[in-house]
């Protein structure tokens, strides 16, 4: 996808555009604290969203005995999972912390490696077996699930949690028919008989959009997108509070990406789906998400919502990786390129991690570990917005003054595009 | 001239330096694996009984020159019993290691080279050659070889005769290590081929072509020691099955009574009804020489593979 | 199934025949015991001498009426005649011989299969745990002995030893006069030592590949997927992991049935059970030629048709070769 974010960001939607900003204003008081506010609904209502109530009420499955429907539906608090490796301890997420609200999409964005996708499958655990959550909270619907163990764990998967994975083709198992792979959930974790889960996995194809009769197909007789769309119905089998997709559209070509990413806003304000979707494509952001957070070696860099962070990025990090996304409408002969590698996490830089690649360093960026500082709504985790701040960047000379080419504030609206100088 | 001399020198002990460091990382990671290190210990233990069994237990008994009572069990004098001739058990299972150790041997030498040959051929030079040697290949892993090992072996002592000898193996023997070889060669072929067809894809093999390299040079100097690894590793487990089908062979009678292996001990016993009489002795010590042989070559062939060609694992 | 599959199979399976069937009759050319050297056999006759070299046409080339005679003679069944057995036709010796290899290596392929894929599927799905470190020890061990090692302490233990099984044959003495049931009992006793020989020998192999198979299969996407599902431990192993895992196992028992069959040899050898293998031996001790030759030949045309059969099961099983 060669679309500009920060376009799509002002893009003509103004509908959506509006809505988002209603939504926004809800919300940005409580993308960093906590609270047992879903929003007041008769604002979300007019901002054309379903609220938490609404959503509650539409699923068709009883919620967890434990569950709390006051909490917010799903609040991580300094996460930490790490892989154990014969050359040493790999620490992949490293204190992410972030929250999901009812009906509400997050993006989360970052290089690969940067843990992006370890943070979503330590929700349920999907791990590799020699990594483990070693910290942190993370509550859904008021549940901490880093207290359950395996089996406990199990009920929570697919159930309140489901993933539409990368690449359907293997994800799917190429000896079962797609029907059956869709109705297994429903019969063996809803408890549903036979013949009435694959008539669900029927109705769930006709929602993806699978004329139903070709569920009788095995996955490598189904197309790239045919297969994303089961997955996705498989995904929705039960219900779940959740649906996490992991780049869900990296593997397909970009018609087949724009329809995929149509059929997920369609079923959002359908079924008022809660997502939380992993990407390194900006624009996949743009167009589906409501916030979106940068990740950067294990860590958050920055988190708000996707206007306001793709319009004015505030951590270097961010604002290096919007640069070096290809523009459509500025005649770019150059595209940014983020000097240097994400480090080793092994053994990661103390201070703010960024540090060694990051054109504003200062002395103490590579000591002490960047708090979270929140300016409207905007979470940033970086040096050069102290806590007591206004949101502005402080004002250094920075280090690197050489590459100090991308520009702390806005651009204007039309911004000439940025040339790195020779 | 000297500048010349010197880069060269310099290129060379790099690339020792290289292949020393190489050879480090190398040992280190094999010795990590406890059940390859395990049958690298007993194999040493066999090799040093073949080398020269003669210094442990005397030379090889005959029934002119047994030394103790027929079908006797283990006792202080023959710690491991005797045969129907009277014959120390030791004595002969020592021997018989000498005897199929060689003959697994140069089984496994045959097989190997034969096997990696048609694999380098056919999958660097492909087209209807490869397809041939496939179709060849695919025959001779289907046809239950064995069968044909045992057709083969009187055809063979026909046309070698019966008095060849080679390094001390008379020609039964060395039939049965011809007919070994001759059988078992496709699954070698079949791996390195396959290596091979990735091999070849790489950039390096394209290079040489184009500065005019030919496909027997290619094949020497750019393919093979990129499929090395793999030939020694296939070249220890095939070691396995060569001592596991020559014990087989020998003991279905195509051994050699004056020469006798583990196998043809075994054939021994069962003639004599060793089973039925109960005589364990005779049976127990040439069948733990040959599960412990097989098994650690099985080992380190294992272990030699992982380590050498490891197989490339990811996971998101 | 498709039907080009299906036909590329079949086609594969009668050329791999033909070649057999060639390869035959240039041994047959080649042996010691080729027609021109049995006319020195002292058991035959003059006119047998004479209606054998009629019927070889020893007096026309090689190629191509000795080779149609050869090819003809093969299709209508007819083997050569045994020197051993009286001069019996050898495939009437075969099928005498038959039925008991067939009994011995069909049970114990069916023992061996489900023991040995239960054993391996648990091991590689419980990597590390108990059934896997003893499991997978015991069948290392168990891989790399001979049947006839595993046989031999069997003998010893159970037979000379404890008396439970006959040591050898097939059946006692006087079998002709018990009723259908004693008579089964019988051959069932019989039975035990040399099946248990068979299947212990391809429960070392199958379990191992069992093994690996699944291993292979856990760090395939659609078991992150399974797992993802929630699934219990058991439907991920019995639902996604074993029927993705049998794919390769079809074809490696096919492949495999060839050392089965020598194995089954040497079992038949230890036991004296009166199979195919047993007789192979006593035609090799013999330089019985066309025996061993008739026996080569079935066993090889066997072992194509049953990896025929596992083409055909593997395209049932796997729906990405069926179309």
């Amino acid at each position: 996808m060669s679309i500009d974010p920060r376009d799509l960001a002002a893009s003509s939607e103004r509908g959506r555009q509006a809505a988002r900003e209603e939504r926004d204003a809800v919300r940005a008081d409580h993308a960093t604290e906590p609270g047992p506010t879903t929003g007041d609904p008769a604002r979300a209502r007019a901002a054309g969203i379903a609220d938490a109530l609404e959503i509650r009420g539409r699923r068709k499955w009883p919620f967890p005995k434990q569950a709390d429907l006051d909490a917010p539906l799903l609040e991580v608090r300094n996460l930490r999972t790490h892989f154990r490796l014969d050359s040493g301890t790999v620490k992949a997420v490293d204190g992410v912390s972030f929250r999901l609200d009812y009906g509400e999409a997050l993006g989360i964005v970052g290089e690969s490696g940067c843990g992006k996708t370890t943070t979503a499958l330590s929700l349920v655990q999907l791990l590799p077996s020699n990594a483990t959550v070693v910290g942190g909270e993370i509550n859904l619907m008021g549940i901490d699930l880093v207290k359950k163990n395996e089996n406990q764990l199990r009920r929570y998967r697919w159930r309140e949690v489901s993933i539409v994975f990368q690449g359907a083709m293997n994800a799917l198992n190429p000896v079962r028919r797609v029907v059956e792979q869709i109705a297994e959930p429903i019969q063996h974790r809803l408890g549903e008989p036979k013949g009435r889960a694959l008539a669900r996995a029927r109705e769930l194809l006709d929602l993806v959009g699978i004329p139903t009769q070709r569920g009788n197909a095995y996955p490598h007789e189904l197309s790239g997108g045919m297969r994303q769309r089961a997955m996705i119905a498989m995904a929705l089998a039960c219900d779940p509070a959740i649906v996490i997709g992991d780049e869900p559209t990296t593997a397909l070509d970009v018609m087949v990406q724009a329809q995929i990413l149509q059929l997920l806003e369609s079923l959002r304000t359908q079924l008022g789906l809660s997502l939380i979707l992993i990407t390194h494509d900006l624009s996949v952001i743009a167009e589906t998400c409501d916030r979106v957070l940068v990740m950067y070696a294990g860590r958050v860099a920055e988190e708000g919502p996707v206007d306001e962070v793709f319009r004015r990025p505030r951590h270097p990090y961010t604002q290096k990786l919007l640069s070096s996304f290809p523009n459509i409408q500025a005649d770019r002969r150059t595209l940014d390129v983020i000097p240097g590698s994400p480090p080793d996490l092994r053994t990661p830089p103390p201070g703010c991690r960024f540090a060694p690649r990051c054109s504003f360093a200062m002395p103490i960026c590579s000591e002490v570990v960047p708090p979270e500082t929140t300016f409207q709504g905007v979470r940033v985790a970086c040096h050069l917005y102290p806590a007591d701040g206004a949101g502005q960047p402080v004002t250094i000379a920075p280090q690197n003054a050489s590459r100090a080419t991308v520009p702390l504030v806005e651009p204007p609206p039309d911004a000439p595009p940025i040339e790195v100088p020779a | 001239m000297t500048a010349i001399a010197v880069s060269r020198t310099s290129v060379r002990r790099e690339a020792w330096r290289l292949r020393l460091r190489g050879a480090r990382g190398f040992v280190r990671q094999f010795s990590r694996r406890r059940d390859g290190v395990i049958g690298l210990l007993i194999l040493a233990v066999f090799a040093l009984l073949a080398i020269a069994p003669g210094l442990f237990v005397g030379s090889l008994e005959t029934a002119t020159t047994a030394t103790g009572l027929q079908l006797d069990p283990p006792s202080s004098a023959h710690i491991l019993g005797t045969d129907e001739l009277g014959r120390d058990m030791l004595n002969l299972t020592l021997h018989g290691a000498r005897i199929s150790m060689t003959i697994g041997f140069l089984a496994t030498i045959i097989t190997v080279v034969f096997g990696a040959v048609i694999g380098i051929v056919a999958g660097y030079v492909g087209g209807r050659t490869d397809a041939l040697l496939m179709r060849l290949t695919d025959f001779f892993l289907v046809l239950p070889t064995f069968v044909l090992a045992i057709i083969l072996a009187p055809i063979i002592l026909d046309l070698i005769g019966t008095d060849a000898e080679f390094v001390g193996i008379k020609a039964t023997l060395l039939v049965i290590v011809i007919v070994i070889g001759m059988t078992s060669w496709a699954t070698t072929a079949r791996i390195i081929r396959s290596q091979v067809l990735s091999v070849k894809e790489r950039m390096f093999v394209d290079r040489a072509r184009v500065i005019g390299a030919g496909p027997g040079r290619i094949m020497r100097r750019h393919v093979f020691p990129n499929v090395v690894n793999l030939i020694v590793a296939q070249t220890v487990l095939t070691f396995a099955t060569a001592v596991f089908t020559e014990t087989t062979l020998s003991f279905i009678g195509l051994g050699d009574p004056f020469q006798p292996s583990w196998g043809e001990i075994l054939n021994a016993a069962q003639g004599t009804g060793a089973p039925g009489l109960g005589a364990w002795w005779y049976i127990a010590p040439p069948a733990a020489c040959v599960v412990l042989v097989v098994l650690a070559f099985t080992l380190v062939g294992n272990a030699l593979d992982d380590v050498l060609n490891p197989k490339v694992r990811t996971r998101r | 199934m498709g039907s080009r599959y299906l036909g590329r199979k079949l086609g594969q399976a009668v050329m791999t025949i033909f070649a057999i069937v060639i390869l035959n009759f240039v041994l047959f050319r080649m042996m010691p015991g080729s027609p021109e050297r049995l006319l020195h056999n002292p058991h035959l006759g003059q006119e047998q001498l004479d209606a054998l070299r009629t019927r070889w046409g020893l007096d026309k080339p090689l190629i191509p009426d000795q080779l149609i005679a050869y090819l003809g003679a093969t299709a209508t069944g007819d083997l050569g005649v045994s020197i051993k057995f009286q001069n019996r036709p050898a495939i009437d010796v075969i099928s005498d011989f038959l039925w008991p290899t067939v009994l011995l290596i069909g049970l114990g392929e069916i023992v061996a299969i489900l023991v040995g894929l239960t054993v391996g599927a648990y091991a590689g799905w419980k990597r590390g745990g108990a059934v896997d470190r003893v499991g997978t020890g015991a069948s290392l061990i168990l891989y790399s002995m001979p049947y006839f090692v595993i046989g031999m302490p069997l003998i010893i233990i159970f037979a000379a030893g404890l008396h439970w099984f006959p040591t050898s044959g097939m059946s006692s003495v006087g079998i002709s006069r018990l009723d259908f049931i004693g008579q089964v009992i019988d051959i069932g006793k019989h039975l035990v030592l040399p099946l248990t020989t068979v299947s212990l020998g391809l429960i070392g192999s199958y379990s191992i590949i069992m093994r690996s198979a699944i291993l292979e299969t856990r760090s395939e996407d659609y078991m992150t997927t399974a797992r993802a599902k929630g699934l219990s431990d058991g439907r991920q192993l019995r639902a996604h992991a074993f029927p993705n895992a049998m794919l390769p196992m079809v074809t490696i028992i096919a492949i495999n049935l060839g050392y089965v069959v020598a194995g089954a040899i040497t079992a038949e050898v230890v036991f004296n059970w009166p199979g195919l293998g047993s007789l192979t031996v006593l035609a090799l001790q013999e330089r019985d030629y066309p025996v061993l030759q008739a026996t080569f030949l079935l066993l090889s045309v066997a072992v194509v048709i049953a990896n025929l059969v596992a083409d055909l099961l593997y395209g049932f099983l796997d729906p990405r070769v069926r179309a």
